[in-house]
């Protein structure tokens, strides 16, 4: 009852329930989150909207993302600005997605964003390079790296433009059995 | 724009689902907490990973499967005999329901005599204990001591052969049951199509090989090493290939000859190894003299199932082969190795007991077996099943007693080169559960004989859970490879189902040929154990007879087979439509406002105001079903606005 009046008005908390997957007492839940990022930045009182975004290194810093290899990837994905800012519409509009109510589509949509490193619209040889530097560290040589996303591409790029558009990642995803279940946030 | 008005019958039925689901979630998570070790096992799994914690869930199967076994022989078999030898009832008579046996000429095969002297020195005790004779041997421990009581009371009979046999039967239907629905478990999670047999791929393995949900340094590492491990065995398959096709014909050749060799060399150790155990059982059969005379049969097959599968791992490293026909090819050689050696044991045991089959010829001749050897060939076979069991679990604390305790204690105190290059243990996934099989097997194969085997093994194996888990976590580190845990859990079940129809076999072959013994157990005085069910069948009354032979004809058992799986039929699209109904109600639900951040997600074909499938006149169903939100429908009868 008294929290709920202070935080978001009625028709605010409506907006968030129909835009996203979330109840609204997850939405306030995520808000008492994201006010503990930074206490000082972030006010309780959210009915006149502020426009207050975090940066990226504050929401990289949470247990839930700390250790998640793509986590400035995710954020940026997700980002206005492209480079890593969050406001708080930003934040629910994440875990929304990275959670386990969300349908398959979307999430192939926002896996595609966060997996493009250069921000090109496709998978080229070198994002590929990249994802698996970061899945693997230094354990892998980098001719070995180059080997592992060559047959990636082989196997993937339907068209042959040795790139992969979102239809072709589309595709592989959808005969993986488990990808709506590893990519999922628990928040 | 009109939206479909929901009536209060429509949402009520949609609400009693929801509550219906709830309670079903609900009552799995409690079913899931009142789980044997579940903390335990979930500790293990984020320690060590999926492929070790697949092992103590086998672990777990086992038990239970052994502790409701018996309870299943218990109340029928053990505690009627118990009763019946102690309470003795009015007007009952331990008749033999059974047609006696020509007795005359019989004599030498009624010399039974278990008792021991009157004076035995202590120590006798603890060598009757490993060796189940003396004190053990005639107690409800082995087949010899249960009569063939047919208790007729006022209104109440019990027929103690049928019960024992029929307990016997319903045992191994009881297990198959089990593993079948195990496996069947197992397998839908492989999702048949993307199994084993069709290859994962890197882009598959790149892209949805990390599980975003990991949380906490130990378990990100050990998702990194996973997936490394994939990587680099993959790599190295395709290294091993590119070198294969790059060989000349004279190098191909000379390899595939030299595998074939290397091959037959296994082969050789393999069966060498069986005429060992052969021979080990032919021997300690005939003179029993000592206690390592009587364990020669249990020792030779140890000692075999440690040295061949070390051996044939050194030939392994000649043969070349990639990494995943490596381990295939182990594991395949363990456990022909465990599993034919034990049905060695058992046809060497057969034959001195039916000398050859042949049971007309020399030492045979007057009881149809061995009874010169054997004057109670079925507590003697339960003898050496029980041996094996305890034999069995003395090595392996053994080995945690004296190899890993030890090894862990040198590799973290002495610094020098050898020692840290060989390291700390690894749990080897494997080879201990191809342990469990051949320790469950022996106790299937030797259930008929010793009633009390599957509490031994359920004590057993609940000792060893402890054991390997204080051993993981003090002396093992953590798997450098890790075990791909779905594809081979199934590969397991399928091992137990193999060592459950090897004991099977046993089974029917006590029970419907070789000649039961003369002087003891319930079917003294039959033909064979199966003759009990005829002969009892036929003294029930027509009425009864004619009932059960049609329950058992068809005209009436197909009707009901159809009926209950139409049933079960039924249920399932009764289910499926209430998901189906309650994902449209969600659906529903949504009013059409343009999200605000609907601009962002250009490109989404159906989330959102542009296509709400609900109002297709054909489809109306969402693909994916979205959870429960526990908040809503507070108000039933849900209206909408006209927009």
């Amino acid at each position: 009852m008294g929290s709920k009046h202070t935080t978001f008005r009625d028709d605010q908390l409506d907006e968030y329930q129909d835009c996203t997957f979330f109840t609204s007492k997850e939405i306030l839940r995520l808000h008492g989150r994201f006010r503990d990022l930074a206490p000082n930045i972030v006010p309780m009182d959210y009915t006149n909207n502020p426009d207050i975004t975090l940066p990226s290194s504050v929401i990289t810093a949470m247990p839930e993302l700390k250790e998640n290899p793509f986590r400035h990837s995710i954020v940026e994905a997700f980002s206005e600005d492209g480079k890593g800012n969050l406001s708080f519409n930003d934040f629910v509009d994440m875990f929304s997605v990275l959670s386990e109510m969300a349908p398959l589509d979307l999430k192939i949509i926002y896996a595609f964003k966060i997996y493009d490193f250069n921000r090109d619209g496709f998978l080229c040889e070198k994002d590929v390079e990249e994802t698996v530097h970061r899945l693997t560290g230094e354990e892998l040589r980098p001719e070995e790296r180059r080997l592992v996303s060559q047959r990636v591409m082989e196997e993937a790029d339907l068209d042959g433009d040795w790139k992969l558009s979102l239809i072709d990642f589309e595709n592989m995803i959808s005969k993986a059995p488990d990808f709506i279940s590893t990519f999922h946030v628990r928040i | 724009m009109k939206v479909p008005v929901v009536t209060r019958w429509g949402s009520w039925r949609i609400h009693q689902s929801k509550a219906f689901r709830r309670f079903r979630e609900d009552a799995k998570d409690v079913l899931a907490k009142l789980a044997l070790w579940r903390k335990t096992i979930h500790k293990i799994g984020g320690h060590f990973g999926g492929g070790v914690q697949s092992y103590f869930l086998f672990l777990r199967f086992l038990v239970i499967l052994n502790l409701l076994s018996f309870l299943l022989m218990a109340s029928f078999v053990i505690i009627p005999s118990i009763v019946f030898n102690t309470v003795s009832f009015s007007g009952s008579s331990s008749i033999d329901s059974l047609p006696s046996v020509n007795m005359t000429g019989k004599e030498e095969c009624l010399r039974y005599d278990p008792n021991p002297e009157a004076l035995t020195v202590f120590y006798t005790y603890f060598l009757d204990l490993l060796s189940g004779t003396g004190f053990m041997e005639y107690s409800y421990m082995f087949y010899g001591f249960y009569n063939n009581t047919l208790v007729i009371s006022s209104g109440f009979s019990y027929n103690i052969p049928l019960a024992y046999l029929l307990t016997a039967a319903f045992y191994f239907l009881f297990c198959l049951a089990c593993i079948i629905v195990r496996s069947v478990r197992c397998s839908h999670r492989l999702q048949l199509k993307h199994t084993v047999l069709v290859p994962s791929g890197y882009s598959m393995l790149i892209f949805t090989g990390w599980d975003y949900g990991l949380q906490g340094e130990r378990a990100t590492q050990l998702k990194q090493n996973n997936l490394l491990y994939q990587l680099q065995v993959d790599l190295e398959e395709e290294r091993i290939k590119q070198k294969a096709a790059s060989l000349t014909l004279t190098q191909t050749v000379g390899l595939y000859s030299f595998r074939i060799f290397l091959h037959l060399v296994v082969l050789a150790m393999i069966v060498g190894a069986f005429f060992g155990i052969a021979a080990a059982t032919q021997f300690s059969q005939v003179s029993i003299v000592g206690l390592l005379l009587e364990y020669l049969p249990s020792i030779v097959m140890t000692t075999s199932n440690f040295v061949v599968p070390f051996m044939c791992d050194q030939v392994a490293r000649f043969e070349k082969y990639s990494p995943s026909v490596t381990i295939i090819l182990a594991l395949l050689r363990a456990v022909i190795l465990r599993l034919v050696s034990l049905a060695v044991l058992l046809y060497s045991l057969w034959k001195q007991i039916t000398c050859d089959g042949d049971v007309n010829t020399g030492k045979c001749t007057p009881c149809s077996y061995n009874s010169e050897q054997y004057q109670c060939w079925e507590t003697r076979v339960g003898q050496e099943m029980y041996k094996l069991t305890l034999f069995d679990f003395l090595i392996t604390i053994a080995m945690l007693v004296l190899v890993e305790f030890p090894r862990r204690f040198v590799v973290d105190n002495c610094s020098c080169k050898l020692v840290q290059w060989v390291g700390r243990q690894e749990f080897l996934v494997p080879s201990n559960i191809l342990a469990l099989v051949y320790g469950q097997t022996v106790v299937w194969a030797g259930a008929l004989f010793c009633p009390l085997l599957p509490i031994i093994n359920t004590i057993k194996f609940i000792i060893i859970f402890y054991c390997k888990k204080g051993t993981l976590f003090q002396n093992c580190r953590p798997a450098l490879r890790t075990f791909r845990s779905t594809s081979s859990n199934f590969f397991f079940f399928l091992v137990l189902l193999i060592g459950l129809m090897l004991a099977s076999v046993v089974l029917i072959y006590s029970v419907a040929i070789i000649h039961p013994s003369y002087d003891c157990g319930p079917f003294r005085f039959s033909e064979t154990m199966w003759l009990v069910v005829p002969n009892t069948f036929h003294s029930l009354s027509n009425t009864t007879q004619e009932f059960l032979f049609y329950a058992g004809s068809q005209a009436f058992s197909i009707p009901l087979f159809i009926f209950s799986w139409s049933e079960g039929r039924d249920k399932q699209f009764l289910v499926k439509q209430i998901k189906e109904i309650a994902a449209l109600s969600k659906e529903e639900q949504e009013p059409q406002q343009p999200p605000r951040s609907q601009a962002q997600w250009n490109g989404a074909p159906h989330w959102g105001g542009q296509h709400n499938p609900a109002f297709d006149p054909d489809t109306g169903m969402m693909t994916q079903p979205r959870a429960f939100f526990p908040d809503e429908f507070e108000n039933p009868g849900l209206h909408y606005r006209e927009e």
